[in-house]
């Protein structure tokens, strides 16, 4: 499974489900489907990573505990495969320590098996929607990247002094080109940043550098 | 019973205030009138090594130094003798007192860890085995619930559609049907399990048996400072069971005994346990305790598993007890006692004739 590239646009939201025991998977992908939430399920951790996540808001309904990587596990390590999926963990037999455990490991939810239908579902909207957001700014970022690779080195150099508070004047001095070069450079960047004032040129250069 | 707990304390109390000081001043007359040569001062150890069975570390460690002490002062008041031979005879002697208090209490300490951590392991096997098989049952029983909840859960949802989603709703109510039936599959083989297995029955002598726990059990009821007395009945015919069972029933009910006396504050502290012939076919045995009892409606509770009144109980000693008494063919009950503690019981059929 590769990391989903980030799209800006929004496709229908899927629900996974990683559960070993085919019951329970039936039930979860028919309650999703009452409520018109698109569902697939997997029987291991395996068979997930095995499949190709298409670019749309998920979420991740996970087990705990199931034979080969336990769901603790995955969601420990779930970063490390280059996925942010919200996840929501249910488990039969749950403590207090695991629940701690799930959630600071980064878990949305914990359920105890059985679940009210409703808390999962509560939980389930609340991923997708984390989910959402975390893509929306993604793919945003991304398209200030690309804009910003687009601009000529020189431009680069008089954007980030800009982005520091240096007159035009200053700027020239500091390149060793005309105040003109450095008018006619800022026009262009400012276009190509598709920005107009310089608080938003600041605001999309933090975005792409955090020094 | 009561009257011999506190004349069994008096007896330590008459030995540790009056023979050990007793002793120490017949050594320390002995060690002052005789000259350098005898080293009467190392019959200080003795009273060291006594008083290490009955008192306190740090009162030992006192009276340790007390017998270094004594030791100087007969030095210094004995007149007779070469004087070189006394300063090694008193060094000496020192010394011996320094090691016997060290490796006495070491000793004692060691005695109390090893008695600790056989406890310990009695008590886990019981607990550990007990919860890892709950633990299991819970999850095995849990799955074809979470979903039969959530299948329940859509099929309200498809209902409550308009218009309803008949058939999306039958396909649950079809999946809980099948759920519910593969949880009951679970619960039938967990009590084949627990039945599966057949008490393996011989004829075996029950007072030795009642003999041998309470000798396990014992040593702790001795260090709660109860008083534990046991009537068995010495002609009492052999019983046809499962030993280890038994054995375990007869453990589980002294463990709680000993706990609920542990657990009342004041009052006397007695175990009493009976063997006797309930007739011609039957034995009954009886834990009494002298603990708090039962509280209104505790009674009728006692057997039902998971129900418990101890603070980390599982809820489930009385109630294997109790499938093991009735696999063997006998019958466990509780009472309330005379003097308000707890009397648990069970009978077992009487295999033929007495144990030779």
């Amino acid at each position: 499974m590769k990391p989903q590239p980030p799209t800006g646009k929004t496709a229908d939201p899927t629900v996974y489900i990683i559960d070993d025991d085919r019951s329970v998977r039936a039930a979860l992908e028919d309650l999703l489907a009452s409520v018109s939430l698109r569902a697939k399920s997997f029987a291991s951790v395996q068979d997930f990573l095995a499949f190709d996540l298409p670019g749309a808001p998920a979420c991740l309904v996970l087990d705990v505990r199931m034979p080969g990587q336990s769901g603790m596990d995955f969601l420990e390590h779930m970063t490390e495969y280059g996925l942010y999926l919200p996840t929501v963990m249910i488990t039969g037999h749950g403590d207090i320590a695991m629940g701690v455990k799930a959630m600071k490991d980064g878990a949305i939810e914990f359920l105890t098996k059985p679940f009210r239908d409703q808390d999962l579902l509560d939980a389930v909207h609340r991923g997708i929607e984390a989910d959402r957001t975390r893509r929306l700014r993604e793919a945003a970022n991304a398209d200030v990247a690309r804009r910003w690779a687009s601009l000529s080195s020189g431009e680069k150099d008089v954007a980030r002094l800009v982005a520091t508070g240096l007159l035009n004047k200053q700027i020239a001095a500091d390149l060793g080109v005309s105040e003109i070069t450095v008018k006619v450079r800022r026009g262009h960047l400012m276009r190509k940043m598709n920005t107009r004032t310089l608080a938003d040129l600041i605001r999309l250069l933090d975005r792409i550098q955090p020094t | 019973m009561t009257n011999s707990g506190k004349f069994k304390l008096e007896r330590r109390l008459v030995l540790t205030i009056v023979l050990l000081p007793v002793a120490m001043v017949v050594i320390f007359v002995g060690d002052t009138v005789t000259d350098y040569a005898i080293a009467a001062a190392v019959f200080y150890t003795p009273v060291i090594l006594v008083a290490t069975r009955l008192l306190p570390a740090g009162t030992v460690v006192a009276l340790a130094f007390a017998c270094v002490a004594l030791t100087l002062l007969s030095f210094v008041l004995t007149h007779s003798g070469a004087y070189e031979v006394g300063i090694v005879n008193t060094g000496i002697s020192i010394v011996a007192i320094g090691v016997t208090t060290y490796l006495s209490l070491k000793l004692v300490a060691a005695e109390a860890a090893a008695h600790e951590s056989r406890e310990r392991l009695l008590r886990m096997a019981r607990i550990t085995s007990l919860g890892e098989l709950t633990a299991s049952i819970a999850h095995e029983v849990n799955q074809p619930l979470a979903a039969i909840a959530t299948s329940a859960g859509a099929c309200r949802r498809w209902l409550a559609q308009e218009p309803p989603a008949i058939a999306n709703a039958q396909r649950a109510a079809d999946r809980i049907v099948e759920d519910a039936n593969r949880a009951s599959a679970v619960i039938a083989r967990v009590r084949g399990l627990a039945s599966g297995k057949a008490p393996h029955r011989e004829r075996f002598d029950f007072n030795a048996l009642v003999r041998e726990v309470v000798a396990l059990a014992g040593e702790r009821g001795e260090r709660s400072g109860i008083t534990v007395r046991l009537s068995l009945q010495h002609d009492l015919p052999a019983i046809l069971a499962d030993r280890v069972q038994v054995g375990q029933v007869v453990g589980n009910l002294l463990l709680n005994a000993v706990e609920a006396i542990e657990a009342k504050t004041g009052g006397a502290k007695t175990l009493e346990i009976v063997s006797e012939t309930e007739d011609r076919n039957r034995i009954r045995f009886s834990v009494i305790d002298s603990g708090a009892g039962f509280r209104q409606g505790e009674l009728e509770h006692l057997f039902d598993a998971f129900w418990t009144t101890k603070k980390d109980g599982v809820g489930l000693g009385l109630t294997i007890s109790r499938s093991i008494v009735e696999a063997n063919g006998g019958r466990i009950w509780a009472e309330t006692g005379r003097d308000g503690g707890a009397i648990a019981r069970f009978s077992l059929p009487a295999g033929m004739g007495a144990i030779e």
